[in-house]
C-alpha cells in the first residue's frame, strides 16, 4: 500500500473515531462512557503517532515514548474519574 | 542532526529511523510535558469540583468541538501528504497541499475565535469560575501553538514554491515542521474529550 493511501486511511479512522467520541459523549455521563471516550482518544493518538508522525518506521524506544504520553494522560484522567 | 530516511529504504527493512531532526523530537517531548501538566491539572481540579465542571461544560458545544477536531485532523492529513509529495520530487503539489493544510487550520482558528467570542459575550471569562479559568488557559495555550504551527506551514509552503526541497537537498526541516503540526493534533485529541465531554 502506498504511503498516501496509508495516510488517507489514518485520516478516515481519525474522522470516524472523532464522530464516535461525540456520539459517546451524547449518551450521558458514566464511568464506562468516560472510559470509552478515553479509549477512543488513545486510538486516535495511535493513528497520529504511528500514521501521521511515521513512528511505525522509528525505533521502538521512540514509538513507546511518544505513545506513552497519551497513555499516561488517559490513565491519569481515568484515575481522577474513579 | 538529520536522521531522515526514505520510506522505500524503511519498507525494505534496512533501517528503522526517526523522521525529522532529533532536536525537534526533544522539543516535542518538552511541549508534551508542559501540556501534560496542564491536562492533569484540569483533570484533578475537575475531580475536586465535579458539579461545577459538569454545569460549566454545558456552555460548550460538542458539535463545535467536533468541527474543530476535524479541521485540525484534515490539516494534519494535508501536511503529511505534502511530505510524501516532496519525497516524490513533486514540490509544486507539496506547496499546494501545505496551503490546503493552512486553509483547514484556518477553519479551526475561525471556529475557535467564534467560540471564544461567544463565551466572552456570555460573561464566561477567565475569572468567571475555576472551569473557565482552566478552559481559557488550556485551550488558549493550545491555540497559540496552532498559530505558531500555521506560521511554520506557511513558511514551508513558500519554501516549496521556490523549490528549496529539491531532490538531493535535506528534507529534515520540512519533516520537523510537519511533526510539530502533528504534535498540535496529538494534544488536541486528548484536550477535546477532556474539556468538552468528560466528567
Amino acid at each position: 500500500m502506498s504511503a498516501s493511501k496509508t495516510l488517507l486511511i489514518c485520516w478516515l479512522g481519525l474522522v470516524l473515531l472523532s464522530v464516535g467520541t461525540v456520539a459517546l459523549g451524547g449518551l450521558g455521563t458514566s464511568l464506562a462512557l468516560a472510559g470509552g471516550m478515553l479509549a477512543v482518544a488513545l486510538g486516535k493518538a495511535w493513528l497520529i503517532t504511528d500514521g501521521f508522525m511515521e513512528l511505525r518506521h522509528a525505533p521502538l524506544f521512540w514509538r513507546v515514548l511518544l505513545f506513552g504520553w497519551p497513555l499516561a494522560m488517559a490513565g491519569g484522567v481515568w484515575l481522577t474519574l474513579l | 542532526m538529520s536522521i531522515s530516511t526514505d520510506p522505500a529504504v524503511l519498507s525494505a527493512g534496512v533501517a528503522r529511523r526517526l523522521p525529522g531532526d532529533l532536536a525537534m523530537w526533544i522539543f516535542i517531548l518538552a511541549e508534551l510535558a508542559v501540556f501534560g501538566i496542564l491536562i492533569l491539572a484540569f483533570a484533578v481540579t475537575q475531580m475536586l469540583h465535579i458539579d461545577l465542571f459538569r454545569e460549566s461544560r454545558l456552555a460548550l458545544d460538542s458539535s463545535t468541538g467536533l468541527a474543530l477536531t476535524l479541521g485540525l485532523l484534515t490539516s494534519g492529513l494535508f501536511a503529511a501528504l505534502a511530505v510524501e509529495q516532496v519525497r516524490g520530487a513533486r514540490q509544486d503539489r507539496a506547496g499546494w497541499l501545505l496551503l490546503a493544510a493552512l486553509v483547514s487550520a484556518g477553519v479551526y482558528v475561525v471556529l475557535k475565535l467564534q467560540e471564544y467570542g461567544h463565551l466572552a459575550g456570555l460573561g464566561y471569562g477567565l475569572e468567571y469560575n475555576t472551569f473557565f479559568t482552566l478552559y481559557w488557559l488550556l485551550t488558549g495555550f493550545h491555540f497559540l501553538h496552532v498559530l505558531l504551527g500555521m506560521l511554520i506551514l506557511g513558511y514551508m509552503a513558500n519554501r516549496c514554491r521556490i523549490g528549496a526541497y529539491a531532490p538531493g537537498t535535506s528534507r529534515s526541516g520540512l519533516e520537523s515542521g510537519v511533526l510539530y503540526w502533528h504534535m498540535v493534533d496529538l494534544v488536541w485529541v486528548l484536550l477535546f474529550p477532556l474539556v468538552y465531554l468528560l466528567g
